[in-house]
């Protein structure tokens, strides 16, 4: 039990998958300007980084290992993932046409996102067993989520500040974005 | 190496199959035209169609729950693209824009304190309303700029927004936003069809003229040399510039704000200037029109009443005819006034202008004897309006008509039938008469009626001392009005009628209706009503009473007590009751409810305002000149000249561009 906490609180803080890894910059500057695509986006990567994590810890343990092709690793899941999302938005979009509205935009973003790619190969170097890889696969996601929301809700306030004109938008979301993980530093030496 | 490939080709083999084999069994039909009309939008997800962004309304224009045209952002042809992929028919809008509504930005205005902190609007008026006194001024944070969607709006330099109408596509995003509605949608429609609130910036002498002309608007316009903006200002609200700015009896003048330093502002010669300038250019200056409508509306009544609905449902959309009794336009114009005040021409000049602008006109045609409401709704008009004048052109007209002529159906004064029983005259009344408050002469009538053989008799009065009672068949109803007619053809059938609160409210579920085949009316005159079809049928019709003016001090029924009497004062207040039904009109062919904005400027109503002026230098009013006395003898030439060009802009420069308590101070 211990373990999983242990693993929680690793994956959201200390080895925060945007703020400390540096993976997914590209929804977290570009859905990051209103709280409510933020939201959406967060939700919609836990959503497809729990799948994607059990399905490449299958794709790996018994597709890649037992013919040592561990190697193919980065390619195969790259292939996986990209099917993976596409089926189930064409399957959310048949069946849950409520959920497709909500996460249907964000799908497509993700499918050849680095973090979620990034969290799948973490999950095998560490070698974790399936239900770990789930625990962390959610971690992660969560984790961004966290990150991304706490940024938006920083930015919209940045809208409303006197922004000297050569830093406003993207310069100052990107100082913004320094700070913040400068503050997750913070949390680095929590948990080795 | 073998595994590796075989591996990955499978992999890639069996992903893609199970893909094609999903896309079959997840199908969704998607109407191809969706996507057609979504390509076509601009996709800035403005919200100005009322949907959550183009997709959204995509859907609801080719499942036909919006409009190909509700899109405010894509051109008229992009419109009509629409329409043709989704097979619709299109009702074109006039384009709208923004325009905000506060003249004077935080510097110039009142303040209650200084804000130093948000740079949004929204967060600003959580502290007391804002900084500003006037609790609907502009607070110049510009959260409306930011809204924007195309760019268009900016803050000026006095700190107010200014919209730039090349790039403003009327999606009035700002004026969601802005939280003290001060930005709003505007074009000359709704400008045409507006009534004062107390939500908006007005200038005293605006809220006193009854036909509510912008009035500062226009005088700015002539301050910047802009005449003909200024002519199509005035003309949104009364197309007699020149009649008017004549024998006007311009209450606006009154209430001027500069009377509290020196003299009113000549706000009337202004406006004859701007006329008399249209006049010398000899083009008339018309307020462009809104597309076409399908509609056609007739007009009983070629009076000032009539013409100005006629040009301002004209400049609508609507084809507007008018129908006059005499063989002349401008009723009482040519003969209650003389000549020195209003020379003839330019009575000619203003109504040809309403001529001009494609108004159509049948003379020497009565209502009830040449023509018919039967006859009219034949010839596919959807509205009648009656604006037969007050009871001096009732008196004029009664000796070029035959005796006893009523124009409308079913309804008689009076006054004439009991005159016309003392002559001893046959009168056909039917079974059923409803008498309207005529007083004791009611009573009176009511006896004629019995005597005629009438078998019931129902008088009514807004308010009276008589006590309500139901003897031989005479029912007396107090506190009741007349709401409804109906009829079939030229008969007519039954009313509604109401009963009315102390406070002349309606009460509730009082209204009902009773058969009654003839109407007197105790007024001098003839209401002003709409009559329209029914539903779904041909023949049988019902009339609709446009809204209470501002003089009004009860809203429901007809004859309503203060109005009455306003309208016919003087030709402004037929101008205004005019524009009120050309409104009315409007509203009910779209769809609306006919009725005034609730928060409407009345007579009574109080507004903010100052009580004294600082810090204006007094400058003397310009006189106009006169002709010279030995000119007058034996003439009849107009007396007073008008000013020339750079009297009358020197003039404008004294209006004070007055708001609700600001003002522009030297």
């Amino acid at each position: 039990m211990e373990s999983y906490i242990v693993l929680v609180i690793s994956c959201i803080f200390v080895n925060n998958i945007l703020l400390m890894q540096y993976l997914g910059n590209c929804p977290f500057l570009g859905v990051s300007k209103r709280m409510e695509t933020a939201v959406g986006m967060a939700m919609a990567v836990i959503f497809v980084l729990v799948m994607a994590g059990a399905v490449t810890w299958v794709v790996n343990y018994y597709i890649l290992k037992p013919y040592d092709l561990e190697y193919l690793r980065t390619l195969s899941f790259i292939l996986v993932i990209a099917s993976l999302v596409q089926l189930v938005e064409m399957f959310l979009k048949k069946n849950i046409p409520a959920l497709y509205a909500g996460l249907g935009i964000y799908l497509p973003l993700i499918t050849t996102n680095c973090a979620v790619l990034g969290v799948c190969l973490i999950n095998m170097k560490e070698e974790y067993d399936f239900i770990h890889t789930l625990v962390s696969s959610f971690s992660y996601a969560a984790g961004f989520g966290l990150a991304l929301v706490l940024f938006a809700a920083i930015r919209e306030r940045i809208l409303l500040a006197r922004v000297p004109k050569p830093l406003q938008d993207t310069s100052i979301g990107l100082v913004t974005a320094g700070m913040l993980s400068l503050a997750f530093f913070g949390f680095k030496g929590m948990i080795h | 190496m073998i595994e590796g490939l075989l591996v990955m080709g499978g992999l890639g083999a069996i992903l893609g199959l199970g893909l094609a084999v999903a896309s079959k069994v997840f199908y969704v039909y998607v109407d191809p035209r969706v996507e057609a009309v979504e390509e076509l939008l601009p996709g800035a997800n403005c919200g100005g169609c009322g949907f959550p962004g183009c997709s959204a309304n995509a859907e609801a224009i080719v499942a036909g729950k919006s409009s190909p045209a509700s899109c405010v952002a894509v051109s008229q042809e992009v419109i009509q693209q629409i329409a043709e992929i989704v097979g619709a028919k299109i009702e074109l809008k006039e384009p709208e824009v923004a325009k905000p509504n506060c003249k004077y930005g935080v510097f110039d205005a009142d303040r209650k304190y200084i804000y130093d902190g948000v740079k949004d609007c929204r967060a600003a008026i959580l502290i007391n309303g804002g900084e500003k006194e006037c609790p609907i001024g502009c607070l110049g944070l510009g959260t409306c700029v930011k809204a924007c969607p195309f760019g268009a709006l900016s803050i000026g330099p006095d700190r107010l927004p200014v919209v730039d109408t090349e790039l403003c596509t009327g999606c009035g995003t700002c004026e969601r936003v802005c939280p003290k509605q001060i930005i709003k949608l505007s074009s000359n429609s709704l400008a045409i069809v507006h009534e004062y609130t107390t939500e908006e910036c007005t200038a005293p002498c605006q809220r006193a003229c009854p036909a509510g002309i912008d009035i500062p608007g226009y005088i700015r316009a002539i301050r910047d040399g802009n005449y003909s903006e200024a002519l199509i200002i005035i003309k949104r609200s009364n197309p007699f510039p020149g009649v008017c700015g004549r024998i006007c009896v311009h209450p606006c003048e009154y209430e001027c704000r500069r009377n509290l330093v020196d003299e009113a502002v000549a706000i009337n010669p202004l406006k004859r200037f701007v006329s008399d300038w249209e006049r010398e250019k000899g083009v008339h200056i018309q307020v462009p029109r809104a597309p076409e409508r399908e509609e056609k509306i007739a007009i009983i009544g070629g009076g000032v009443e009539g013409l100005t609905s006629a040009y301002l449902l004209n400049r609508l959309g609507y084809e507007t005819k008018v129908y006059e009794a005499t063989s002349k336009l401008g009723g009482i114009l040519w003969l209650g006034l003389p000549e020195n005040r209003l020379p003839r021409d330019v009575i000619e000049w203003d109504i040809n202008g309403i001529l001009d602008a494609g108004v159509q006109v049948e003379l020497n045609k009565a209502l009830g004897k040449d023509i018919t409401i039967e006859s009219i709704f034949k010839e596919g008009f959807s509205a009648i309006m009656i604006a037969t004048g007050g009871w001096d052109m009732k008196m004029y007209l009664s000796s070029l008509l035959p005796n006893g002529f009523s124009p409308l159906p079913g309804v008689q004064l009076l006054l004439d039938i009991i005159l016309r029983s003392k002559k001893g005259e046959d009168i056909e009344l039917g079974d059923s008469v409803l008498i309207l408050e005529g007083g004791e002469a009611s009573l009176q009538a009511a006896a004629v009626c019995k005597e005629k053989g009438v078998k019931n008799v129902y008088v009514i009065f807004r308010d009276s001392d008589l006590a309500a009672t139901q003897k031989e068949g005479i029912e007396i109803l107090n506190h009741t009005v007349l709401t409804k007619m109906g009829g079939v053809g030229n008969k007519l059938k039954e009313v509604e009628i109401c009963e009315i609160t102390e406070e002349g409210k309606e009460k509730e579920g009082s209204r009902r209706v009773i058969q009654v085949d003839t109407i007197l009316m105790g007024a001098g005159r003839f209401p002003e009503l709409i009559y329209v079809l029914k539903q779904d049928s041909e023949t049988e019709w019902e009339t609709v009473s446009p809204y209470a003016g501002p003089e009004a001090e009860q809203e429901i029924g007809i004859f309503r007590p203060g109005e009455v009497i306003a309208d016919y004062k003087a030709a402004v207040e037929a101008i205004g009751a005019g524009r009120r039904m050309t409104a009315s009109i409007h509203n009910f062919l779209r769809g609306l409810p006919v009725e005034a904005p609730k928060n409407m400027l009345k007579k009574y109503t109080q507004v903010l305002d100052v009580e004294d002026v600082q810090g204006v230098k007094p400058v003397p009013r310009k006189r106009m000149p006169k002709r010279k006395e030995n000119e007058l003898e034996d003439s009849f030439l107009e007396i007073e000249l008008g000013y020339t060009e750079a009297e009358a802009r020197e003039e404008a420069q004294r209006c004070l561009q007055c708001g609700l308590i600001c003002y522009r101070k030297n």
